[in-house]
């Protein structure tokens, strides 16, 4: 019985997987730079099925307020393939470790032009059917503050620093009751060990008359 | 035979004065929170802008923007003047909790410290929120403050009123 149901379960998760599961592509969703800077862009997939030896890695890319999309990089066979006549020739290296299922890539010298969604999709056969994902780069010329960093900071902070105090203050209370304890406790010990010796030296003193007053 | 005023006429007197305390401190929530929340700490004929967002009137119709990013209106300053404002309100809120608290636990003669302490602290913030907003913004601009600035120093002196009320008051009754 128990070997019909081990058996059963391989075959069942053998077989699922084949028909069921998709590719899941993850990358960031949005990444910002500053000009002439370099930007590492991250894609990593999840697939049921080991990491063939075909897998496949391409990055698009479609400036903002265009329809069209380009092709800058592709990755088959075990080698990487960058731009060489589009906006990113000379400016495109693969960091990525297909083995890890890492296909990242990084743009070096940033400029304004850079702006817009960068689509990576990854293909990993049989394990073909997926969405591939975006990524919106946005170049600054300073890095901006971002909204309600410093006023989340400022608060919370001194309520950190409130809190801290109100800890401090009943731990200290709590510490010092404990050893005035303790204390209390060590004296009463001492006490009762002089006892029974003081007992022994102490001698009653002699019985006198005192005249009436 | 009476030693002393009658001892009605003593609950009652205290407890008017500690309801007149207890509506101050509320009074300077109340405040501190419309200036915080509503939006009128600048106005112009068209403007009507806080701490947090700006309304714009145009064509009749009021819309709601964004405030402006640049040198003229510093980012962090903006922030500073948000988080002191809304410290200020959490530190009363919390004092009036305090001072209920104190009321009952307290041992006869004793000072309400800790409630004057929380107050104090509300009212340096409220202060130093108005006060960084009067010195880095609207420099050169035409128009007014509106009223949730106003209410903000007003309740600037209230907390501090409040505060050095609990720093000299005693617990009359175990």
């Amino acid at each position: 019985m128990l070997t019909f149901l081990a058996l059963a379960s391989v075959l069942l998760l053998g077989i699922v997987p084949e028909r069921s599961q998709a590719i899941v592509i993850y990358t960031g969703w949005e990444r910002h730079g500053l000009v002439g800077s370099d930007i590492r862009l991250s894609c990593s997939f999840f697939s049921w099925r080991w990491t063939s030896e075909d897998v496949t890695f391409s990055w698009t890319y479609r400036p903002d307020g265009s329809r069209d999309s380009i092709s800058i990089f592709h990755y088959t066979g075990g080698v990487p393939y960058v731009d060489n006549k589009g906006p990113f020739r000379d400016r495109l290296e693969f960091v990525g470790n297909p083995g890890r299922r890492d296909g990242s890539i990084l743009i070096k010298n940033l400029d304004f032009s850079d702006n817009g969604t960068f689509t990576c999709d990854a293909k990993n056969p049989p394990d073909i059917v997926g969405r591939p994902s975006s990524v919106r780069v946005l170049v600054f010329e300073t890095v901006p503050i971002q909204a309600g960093v410093i006023t989340g900071a400022i608060i919370g902070v001194v309520l950190g620093l409130l809190v801290l105090i109100v800890v401090i203050y009943y731990l200290m209370r709590f510490l010092v009751a404990r050893r005035v304890f303790s204390l209390s406790v060590s004296k009463h010990g001492k006490k009762k060990k002089e006892g029974p010796q003081q007992r022994q030296l102490w001698t009653p003193p002699p019985l006198t008359c005192y005249p009436l007053p | 035979m009476e030693n002393g005023p009658n001892p009605v006429i003593r609950t009652v007197t205290m407890l008017i004065l500690l309801a007149v305390i207890f509506a101050v401190h509320i009074i300077g929530i109340v405040l501190l929170l419309v200036a915080t929340i509503d939006n009128a700490w600048w106005m112009t004929q068209n403007v009507s802008t806080d701490v947090w967002f700006r309304w714009v009137q145009q064509g009749g119709v009021w819309n709601h923007t964004d405030l402006p990013s640049g040198t003229s209106y510093p980012q962090e300053y903006l922030q500073a003047v948000q988080a002191c404002s809304v410290l200020a309100c959490i530190f009363s809120i919390l004092g009036v909790f305090v001072f209920v608290a104190q009321l009952f636990t307290l041992e006869k003669g004793q000072r309400f410290t800790i409630s004057g302490v929380f107050q104090f602290i509300a009212c340096l913030c409220i202060m130093v929120a108005a006060s960084i907003y009067t010195d880095r913004f609207h420099l050169n601009e035409n128009g007014w403050y509106g009223h949730s600035f106003i209410l903000a120093w007003i309740s600037f002196g209230l907390t501090f009123i409040s505060s050095i009320i609990y720093f000299v008051l005693r617990k009359k009754t175990a």
